[in-house]
């Protein structure tokens, strides 16, 4: 499900959002891995309605988990936020690893459940600049 | 006012096969509609259907759904329709969930959402999925007037938006009665499903439309690949013009049987030819749609016992070729697969190939196939949309040739078992007799409407020719029609064909 080529589009939106920021240090990955997740939170609550994004969200988390356990920390609100909890002590690399895997996961469920041509509709109302999927992606 | 002074209502297409012909031409703009019925009736369907035939970049679609199926599942399962276009939505479809502001809301909340959701995106098209979760939560908390006051409201809101309306909803028959909802509606369309013995029988009627006179009735639904259609029940055939004044008589294929017809057949006529197992009715009908295609006039031929490859093949048997003609679009075998069908639709594939290749001609061979072809539910319609479609077609000049078994008696001699005389112009009643230690074959002309006929009871055979009349026999027999003749005159003839060593013996 979060194949390279689905990571690849995962880091390309935590990318664009890193260069629509402000260039300062506090602009790291994680936090435009955020701001990747609260985009397509607001995208998806509005079609799926909160119940659904944050229900996806969670699935998402549990598949990045059992990847990276240090994934243990993180939640998903009843708003279908991620959210860390405590101060887990993650290297850059590390955070950067992890934001990418989630939002992977988070496009792979929806190409499974939906196809490509709409996960990338949905993806191109908050990023229009965002690349198309791949044949492998649309059809995992 | 006069009649130009009046407003123009533009209908919209639904998007649903056969929907806009019930509707009167189409769904009337800025209408407040329902679409109702039990779950898995194909509601969600048809208001897709619409939402995709309609909406475009400027005037789009906004599809709220509410505590329903969810959206992500709708969008799952709603693509694999052929009509879904996956780069509409987002763009001129738009689906907004409204779950949250429901559960937390009251109606005022429900309706300001929306509102705000239209002023915004000012959309051509509002969907309401499922209203039904809508209403149930107002009435748990508000009077039947408050309920009643969001509707109006909610009405008013969006055709002053210019929105054409869909609201879904789970509702049983018995509860549209005294409901606000459908007091409100300008259109209601109720979908019903039953299941019948083994069958799952699906129907549409539009209970209500305003401004427009819609098909009444009960009208057969198909889910397909293609989402949702539906099935006239007028066939889409009103308004045709009647049998013209001036008819031509057309060959029915065996010169012999011309004659005894007056001259053959009169064109638009409905004849029926009626007669046991192994009489030669689908050789007759072969023959009849042979001789149009040899007169330039298509045909078309509907089997339900055998497939076309195995028609095609007999016909060859006889020197008949129909290969060629299906190869020039001049012949379509319709083979109408025999299982759970309905009548209407079973009809609609008739008409829609007639009109396809223009056919002059028609055979349906056998009403008894077409008839077991149909789910056990339609069985009960089927004289009366056979009444139709037959009136229908031949009122536009197509001449069509039934057959149906009939079981031989010895003691009486019915026309048909299936009571439908009345639809046909001229009857050939095909049956055995037992001659001279022999069971031969005879045919009456029993009914000609368009003029005179031969009374004569004729013996013919079937050869590598086909079915052939032959000449006037000179022994007299009476009760022929029996079946078991008693002969009057005195001369010996021989049989038409030999009664020992002519097949094949030593």
């Amino acid at each position: 499900m979060n194949s390279p080529t689905l990571r690849e589009h995962a880091q390309q939106l935590i990318d664009l959002e890193m260069s629509a920021g402000n260039p300062s240090p506090e602009n790291d990955e994680v936090k435009a891995m955020l701001r990747v997740c609260e985009k397509l939170r607001r995208c998806l609550s509005a079609s799926a309605g909160v119940a659904g994004f944050s229900s996806l969200m969670a699935r998402s988390l549990t598949l990045a988990k059992a990847e990276l356990p240090w994934m243990e920390a993180a939640k998903v609100d009843e708003n279908g936020t991620l959210v860390l909890e405590g101060d887990p002590q993650l290297d850059r690399d590390q955070a950067a690893q992890g934001g990418v895997l989630i939002i992977a996961c988070l496009i792979g469920l929806l190409v499974d459940f939906i196809g490509g041509d709409l996960t990338l509709s949905l993806i191109h109302e908050a990023w229009p600049q965002a690349g198309a999927f791949s044949k492998e992606e649309k059809n995992p | 006012m006069s009649k130009t002074d009046k407003v123009i209502i533009n209908q919209l297409p639904t998007g649903v096969p056969g929907l806009d012909e019930i509707m009167g031409g189409g769904l009337p703009e800025f209408s407040f509609n329902i679409i109702a019925g039990a779950p898995g009736c194909g509601k969600t369907t048809v208001a897709h259907q619409f939402v995709f035939a309609n909406a475009t970049p400027e005037h789009s679609a906004l599809y709220f759904t509410i505590l329903g199926e969810p959206a992500i599942k709708m969008l799952r399962y709603q693509q694999q329709f052929s009509f879904f276009e996956p780069a509409k939505v987002g763009t001129s479809v738009r689906f907004v969930n409204l779950s949250k502001v429901l559960l937390e809301g009251d109606l005022n909340a429900v309706l300001e959402e929306i509102t705000r959701q239209v002023e915004a995106a000012k959309p051509g098209f509002v969907v309401v999925d499922s209203f039904r979760t809508v209403i149930r939560k107002a009435q748990g908390e508000a009077g039947e007037l408050e309920v009643q006051s969001f509707i109006q409201r909610l009405a008013l809101h969006l055709t002053s938006w210019q929105a054409t309306t869909f609201l879904v909803g789970e509702y049983l028959e018995s509860e549209i009665r005294d409901n606000p909802v459908f007091t409100v509606a300008d259109g209601l369309i109720f979908l019903y499903q039953a299941v019948e013995r083994s069958s799952v029988v699906r129907k549409l009627q539009i209970m209500k439309l305003r401004g427009r006179a819609s098909v009444p009735g009960l009208h057969t639904v198909r889910i397909t690949d293609d989402g949702v259609q539906a099935f006239s029940r007028t066939l889409g055939l009103t308004g045709r013009k009647g049998k013209p004044r001036e008819r031509q008589r057309i060959s029915i294929g065996v010169a012999e049987l011309d004659k005894m017809l007056g001259g053959g057949v009169l064109e638009g006529d409905s004849i029926l030819v009626a007669g046991p197992s192994g009489t030669g009715k689908s050789v007759l009908a072969t023959q009849f749609i042979a001789a149009g295609i040899g007169a330039g006039e298509p045909g078309i031929v509907a089997v339900f016992e055998e497939r076309p490859e195995e028609y095609a093949s007999r016909a060859a048997s006889f020197g008949l070729d129909l290969e060629s003609p299906q190869h020039q679009g001049k012949i379509e075998i319709l083979y109408l697969r025999p299982m759970d069908l309905s009548v209407d639709e079973t009809m609609q594939e008739i008409l829609d190939a007639v009109r396809r290749i223009g056919a002059k001609r028609l055979v349906i061979d056998s009403l008894a196939g077409f008839e077991m072809a149909l789910a056990p539910a339609f069985r009960v319609e089927f004289r009366e949309s056979l009444y139709r479609m037959i009136g229908a077609l031949t009122g536009a000049g197509i001449t069509i040739l039934s057959t149906v078994e009939m079981e031989e008696s010895f003691v009486e001699f019915p026309f048909s078992h299936f009571a439908i005389s009345f639809l046909t112009d001229d009857i050939i009643r095909l049956r055995y007799v037992e001659i001279g230690g022999q069971l031969r074959k005879v045919l009456v002309v029993i009914k000609m409407r368009g003029g005179n006929h031969s009374k004569d009871v004729r013996e013919y055979v079937i050869t590598a020719e086909g079915l052939v009349v032959i000449a006037p026999r000179y022994t007299d027999y009476k009760r022929l029609i029996t079946g078991l003749p008693e002969r009057v005159g005195q001369k010996e003839e021989l049989p038409p064909e030999p009664k020992e060593g002519g097949f094949g013996e030593p």
